[in-house]
């Protein structure tokens, strides 16, 4: 009869690993979509931190599919996508705001502490939402026919990176407000201006997003390190 | 891995007009060190400071050399750090696992089998291991505390910074939790803030602070001494002034000062050297 001798240790880390497997409690069905859909689940984790934060994921993501389906509408076609380009770029800035700080988050301070970098952080969490409200418009858009339900990215892109270039110097929720009436206030000077405001998000609109776009994420990178500190800004 | 060296320089932080901290100088390797003080001493942003997230007005701050005033230093100070704030909630709904796991993608356990590894390590340090499915919100105050110090836990940090760790807890989970801390002063240096002279008791060093200073810094028995022939006992309420006094419970009154004529004194214990500083 042949014994086998095995190492304790190594039956120990063994067991551990599989105890470990078993004790992990099952993930939110968001969690088990966005693994399902190649998300790492480093990345995940980061996204939804928090149940606010999912929530907010969520709801973002079917405001902008709800909108969109909506003004895929035929009947008032122009009015209806001139409305939803004007709120669907908000969402991530609405995002942004909500999603950092003490406020979003209780444990914030503890992840201020760690390696992650603070920008990179928010950025995670904004990019994730926008990737799935990008993925889930294009269906829209592929179904209605209708590619400028697709024209809000690039707008929404600059309005959420001179909302995070503001959160520098203020609170998220003020320069959330601030970019947000500044969008809202010059769109609807452009309708009463313009005798088709919606063409207006074709080539200019789109050229002068990427323009804003490059010059706040410039500026917030060169700020970036207010994100790593405890902020003394309300 | 080898305990951290905190070298404090000149250290000052106000808000506003009010200087919150004031020339700090420090230097610290390896071990427990209590940081006593009354409220407002200035011992919450003393240890905001050295963990990074708060920047100093003036004077400097090094960990193991590293500056948290330079970018990459300060990601690499982080590195090595398990901080645990003061007043430690963590949003309601969220599970204990997903808590600690999230703290560990932070700390760079990108790596799913490694963090798993990690978060059910410091779970069963702390005694939460069977916690682990549950909400945070159905975690005791004590419970909640363990889970804070849990995630300060992994990585296994070489400076480990706790801001009050047994605040608002039960005599039994805050001895749980003055062991638990004790235990981590092999690898590691460890600041822990309280004003509980019981818990600084079991530390290598104490560090004293109020109104913003560092007005002591040594081990617990020399801090006891600094009380040494102005302690006593009385039957009756002192009439003249003395420095502090208080009713025991066999009825008599301790007293800190100058001692009257004809009183003896007795030995001084923990409790009364830091009264004799902060009184």
């Amino acid at each position: 009869m042949t014994s086998y001798q095995v190492d304790p240790q190594r039956i120990e880390r063994n067991w551990n690993a599989i105890t470990a497997e078993l004790d992990v409690p099952p993930a939110s069905w968001v969690e088990r979509f966005l693994g399902a859909i190649g998300l790492p689940a480093h990345i995940t984790r980061v996204a939804l931190a928090t149940p606010s934060l999912r929530r907010l994921w969520l709801l973002a993501t079917a405001l902008v599919v709800v909108i969109g389906l909506a003004s895929a509408d035929s009947a008032a076609a122009r009015d209806s996508i001139f409305t939803f380009l004007m709120i669907a770029p908000l969402l991530p800035v609405l995002g942004v705001a909500l999603a950092y700080g003490t406020e979003a988050d209780p444990a914030h301070e503890i992840g201020l502490a760690t390696p992650m970098r603070g920008l990179r952080l928010v950025l995670t969490r904004t990019v994730v939402v926008l990737v799935c409200s990008v993925l889930a418009l294009a269906i829209v858009a592929l179904l209605s026919g209708n590619a400028m339900a697709l024209a809000w990215v690039l707008p929404g892109l600059a309005l959420t990176l001179m909302t995070l270039a503001g959160s520098t110097a203020l609170s998220p929720k003020r320069s959330a407000s601030m970019v947000s009436g500044l969008w809202v206030v010059g769109l609807l000077a452009l309708n009463a201006a313009a005798a088709d405001p919606v063409s207006k998000f074709v080539r200019p609109g789109q050229a002068l997003s990427m323009v804003a776009a490059i010059v706040a994420g410039v500026a917030l990178y060169q700020r970036r390190q207010r994100f790593d500190i405890v902020s003394d800004i309300s | 891995m080898t305990a951290s060296q905190i070298l404090c320089q000149g250290l000052t932080k106000s808000f506003g007009d009010s200087e919150v901290l004031s020339q700090v100088d420090l230097l610290v390797e390896g071990g427990l060190v209590s940081v006593l003080g009354p409220n407002g001493a200035g011992k919450t942003t003393f240890l905001r400071c050295l963990a990074t997230v708060l920047t100093p007005d003036a004077g400097s701050v090094l960990v193991d050399g590293l500056s948290p005033l330079h970018e990459s230093d300060r990601i690499e100070i982080r590195r090595r750090l398990g901080y645990q704030p003061q007043n430690t909630r963590f949003a309601a709904g969220a599970k204990v696992f997903d808590v600690l796991d999230y703290v560990a993608v932070l700390k760079g356990f990108e790596n799913d089998r490694k963090r798993r590894h990690w978060v059910f390590y410091v779970l069963d340090l702390v005694g939460l291991r069977d916690r682990a499915g549950d909400n945070v919100g159905d975690l005791s105050g004590g419970m909640i505390q363990r889970l804070g110090l849990a995630q300060a836990l992994l990585g296994q940090p070489s400076l480990l910074i706790l801001d009050e760790p047994a605040a608002g807890v039960d005599p039994d989970e805050r001895f749980r939790i003055r062991d638990l801390v004790a235990d981590r002063r092999a690898d590691a240096t460890v600041f822990v803030s309280t004003h509980l002279t019981d818990e600084a008791a079991v530390s290598d060093q104490i560090m004293v602070m109020n109104k913003g200073k560092v007005c002591f810094i040594g081990t617990p028995g020399a801090l006891a001494q600094v009380a040494a022939g102005h302690t006593w006992t009385q039957p009756d309420r002192p009439s003249a002034p003395v420095r502090a006094s208080w009713r025991q419970a066999d009825g008599s009154y301790r007293c800190l000062g100058t001692p009257p004529i004809g009183s003896t004194p007795v030995t001084p214990t923990l409790e009364d050297g830091y009264l004799t500083l902060v009184s």
